[in-house]
């Protein structure tokens, strides 16, 4: 086993997740995509933590889930906060601060 | 070799399920898609010798995060008409992965070049990285407790419900 391997599916999965965050317009894929890419990143510490031979590297990936999980409960209730305002998981249609800004 | 066939056959589960996340217009099949992925990368973690941190994925990711998203897009309960209408959603995914590509390329081969070989070392095994935590890296564990706590009462404040003015009196 070659760590290229694992450093393609890192960045092939970091790809993915940027490319759902710029081209969806779906709250939740949206949040799903920034999950994915936090992840491609925990599997390439640890990677690292196997190729330097240190434990470090796994540490800080153990770390990161914490990091991760408290992304995910705020991001959650920011979507739910969202529906609640105007019923809908369409991320154009919470554009209220450009609008005032065109009112002053 | 066989670390290598199953290598394959995570990363294949792993692709293909974040791909299905983005395609998907239905957020519980997405879900479904996430839920895919995350699993792959227990294995991945297992594969590269870190059986604590393939466990801590499982009942992290796929436990807690991906159920309580599933969770969430069941509550929110966004029928056809409330999901964002995406017309041009294959189009914009395919302008977006052309624009994203010479950068994954870049992550790839400046990463590959840094090291070629594994280096050999023992088991991460969960001794090890207890020590660790409360040795070396005791001030990081600590900020991430503290992260969690100001999540957990900021995910409370900002999801409860606004009070009406009659219910305050």
């Amino acid at each position: 086993m070659k760590p290229e391997l694992f450093f393609m599916l890192a960045s092939l999965l970091f790809s993915i997740g940027l490319v759902g965050v710029v081209s969806r317009r779906n709250l939740f894929v949206i949040y799903m995509s920034i999950e994915l890419m936090l992840s491609a990143i925990s599997l390439l510490l640890v990677t690292f933590s196997k190729v330097l031979g240190s434990a470090d590297g796994a540490v800080m990936a153990l770390l990161m889930i914490g990091v991760i999980a408290a992304e995910a409960a705020l991001f959650l209730a920011i979507i739910i906060h969202l529906y609640r305002r105007n019923r809908t998981v369409d991320s154009d249609a919470y554009n209220g601060l450009r609008q005032e800004a065109n009112d002053a | 070799m066989l670390e290598l066939s199953l290598f394959s056959a995570l990363a294949l589960f792993m692709l293909g399920g974040s791909v299905a996340m983005i395609l998907n217009t239905q957020p519980l099949f997405s879900a479904f898609g996430f839920l895919v992925a995350m699993l792959g990368l227990a294995g991945m973690f297992a594969l590269l010798e870190s059986q604590f941190l393939a466990l801590a994925q499982i009942m992290v990711s796929v436990g807690a995060i991906v159920v309580v998203s599933m969770l969430t897009i069941l509550t929110v309960n966004a029928k056809e008409e409330n999901l964002p209408y995406e017309p041009y959603k294959y189009r914009w995914i395919i302008f977006s992965a052309l624009l994203v590509s010479p950068l994954s390329l870049l992550m790839y081969k400046s990463m590959t070049l840094l090291h070629e070989e594994f280096n050999g070392i023992d088991v991460v095994d969960t001794k090890l990285i207890g020590s660790m935590l409360f040795s070396k890296w005791v001030l990081p564990f600590e900020i991430v407790s503290v992260l969690l706590l100001s999540a957990m009462v900021g995910a409370i404040v900002i999801a409860r419900k606004k009070r009406t003015k009659v219910e305050e009196r």
